[in-house]
């Protein structure tokens, strides 16, 4: 019995480490959590995120192809530090979302989810038990390992927020320029953004003097100070569902004698 | 012909309409980031009405206050006069305000209406033969008279004159409130409650007094920061993008083919309830995407004591 329940966690961290891999490397986060925390500017690294994604995949190819010891230990030693992580995030920025499965993991971090990085723990622990690579077990396990598997992908699936995030993207998705957007997310995907930690030293006030929306953008301009000259310095936040881009502008600051309205011309 | 009057010096948001410099900076600040304005396609250009006080009338010739301009018209056999229904010159009486649209062959003026007025809203209460109307938190809330030969016409298109439901009614000014003349759609009434779905950008427009500025009140203003929607307004009958006060519409009279760029002035949370279509030349998709000032709306060929027109709207994505 002890080795049909050890057969059963190698497949199924088999399969876990394999969908994390994959979703961290087609759904790409975005916007990368705004934020000082280490934790989160490693996020904030695309490069780090890919490294940590074939990680993954070549811990769950290596738990399909050998039986070393080696490997079980390095997968145990993986979802330890993945339950410190999350437990970390839990503490200290439960609104960034855990990103375990890239992308899909923006919902806010959880007991839930503390609880299922700490059961895969539990799982690769168990899995030291078991004799023979994740491909012997599956030629040769018996039902009772299919079962096994098939109810903890089950509550796995009932501990994650991720099923339901991935079935909204394959929902109507309402276009960017009638899609309601809180200001939170504006400011998010702006204050991490390139163009804001470029331009954020020559703001003379973090609060913009107006914020409004033209479509799929919504503006805010700053005043700011370069050298000596009195700018306003513009950014456009897209209001897209994902992968919302970031512009800037920097404009001359107005001045009060620039004359009556310049309504557009009547068309021709 | 001069126009009239444009959008007052009052601060911009919710509250009042967005004053001519946060316009002009939010024009720039676009395009400095974004762009310039995505060139409209071939139109006819508007109209040049005018709006003002009547001072003096005779058969030839309308002389009206504007502002501070005093304008003259030219009058025709062919000018045909609206007050509360068509009328004759008498109706150009001294004191009573005018909108006028002038011929689009030749010199002269077209059409006049006198004391035009309009309310839109949900009613708030019914008298014996008055309603009490709440037309949203931009505007007022108004008193209909309704006399019983306009009462009759527009039971015809609001058979539930009873409080919550939705009313639309073009009439005169009076002392006492609008005086109902006719129903301002010529479609059945809605439940206020009534939310359906609707192609974007092809739809109705209508007119709304404005608070006496030119510019359109939009249904879709974002309720976020400082762009001058209503936080607590309900979805609109049709999925607009979302924009800001300040923003040029591209209006296109479906009808006519004229086309103007109109600024957003006001948050249009009152005509985004309306599912309604227009009949003037088609039968337009359902939902108002722009209510225009009266003279925004005889601009480009509308005639206000009709009350809507098919319409097309640009606006940058």
């Amino acid at each position: 019995m002890i080795e049909i329940v050890s057969g059963a966690q190698v497949l199924f961290l088999t399969a876990v480490l394999l969908t994390a891999c994959a979703a961290k490397l087609v759904v790409r986060e975005e916007p990368a959590p705004a934020g000082d925390e280490w934790l989160l500017k490693l996020r904030r690294n695309r490069r780090l995120a890919v490294a940590v994604a074939l990680a993954e995949g070549g811990l769950g190819l290596a738990l399909l192809v050998s039986a070393h010891p080696a490997v079980r230990i390095a997968v145990a030693a993986w979802f330890a530090a993945a339950t410190w992580v999350v437990g970390e995030l839990l503490n200290r920025r439960p609104d960034a979302g855990c990103g375990c499965f890239g992308g899909l993991s923006t919902a806010r971090v959880g007991r839930r989810g503390l609880l299922r990085a700490a059961g895969c723990t539990v799982a690769a622990i168990a899995s030291l038990h078991a004799s023979g690579d994740g491909l012997a077990i599956a030629a040769g396990a018996p039902a009772m390992t299919g079962l096994l598997v098939a109810t903890e992908l089950a509550l796995l699936v009932m501990l994650s927020p991720e099923l339901g995030a991935l079935l909204d993207r394959y929902r109507a998705i309402v276009p960017c320029e009638a899609r309601p957007s809180p200001l939170a997310e504006t400011y998010q995907t702006l204050h991490a953004s390139s163009d804001w930690r470029e331009h954020r030293s020559a703001l003379r006030s973090t609060e913009p003097v107006d914020v409004w929306r033209e479509g799929c953008w919504r503006l805010l301009a700053y005043p700011a100070r370069i050298g000596d000259e009195e700018l306003e310095i513009v950014f456009a936040v897209s209001t897209e569902q994902r992968h919302r881009a970031v512009r800037v502008a920097l404009v001359e600051s107005e001045t009060e004698d620039s004359g009556p309205t310049p309504f557009r011309p009547v068309l021709a | 012909m001069p126009m009239s009057r444009r959008s007052g010096p009052s601060r911009g948001g919710a509250a009042g309409p967005p004053p001519a410099r946060l316009i002009r900076s939010r024009r720039r600040h676009r395009q400095a980031v974004l762009g310039p304005f995505r060139a409209p396609g071939p139109a006819l250009p508007p109209l040049r009405s005018c709006t003002g006080i009547i001072l003096g009338a005779d058969r030839h010739r309308l002389v009206l206050q504007s502002g501070t301009d005093e304008i003259r018209l030219e009058l025709t056999p062919d000018t045909r006069v609206w007050y509360g229904g068509r009328t004759g010159l008498e109706a150009l009486r001294p004191g009573r305000e005018a909108i006028v649209r002038p011929r689009d062959d030749g010199p002269g003026v077209d059409r006049i209406w006198v004391d035009i007025t309009r309310v839109t809203g949900t009613i708030l209460s019914r008298g014996q033969d008055a309603i009490e109307v709440d037309a949203g938190p931009h505007r007022a809330h108004t008193q209909v008279l309704l006399p019983r030969q306009a009462l009759e016409r527009v039971l015809v298109r609001h058979p539930q004159l009873e409080p919550g439901h939705l009313i639309d009614v073009i009439g005169t000014r009076s002392p006492d409130g609008t005086l109902a003349a006719r129903p301002g759609t010529a479609q059945p009434w809605h439940p206020a409650a009534t939310v359906q779905a609707a192609g974007p950008l092809h739809g109705t427009a209508t007119w709304s007094d404005l608070g006496h500025r030119r510019g359109a009140a939009y249904p879709a203003v974002d309720p976020e920061g400082d762009s001058g929607g209503c936080p607590d307004a309900r979805a609109g009958c049709v999925a607009l993008p979302y924009l800001s006060l300040g923003h040029d519409l591209i209006v296109r009279n479906s009808c006519t083919e004229r086309a103007a760029a109109v600024p957003v002035v006001q948050c249009g949370c009152v005509a985004a309830r309306f599912c309604d279509r227009c009949v003037e030349c088609g039968t337009s998709p359902r939902g108002r995407l722009v209510e225009l000032s009266p003279a925004d709306y005889a601009d480009l060929g509308g005639d206000l004591d009709t009350g809507c027109f098919n319409v097309t709207l640009e606006v940058s994505r």
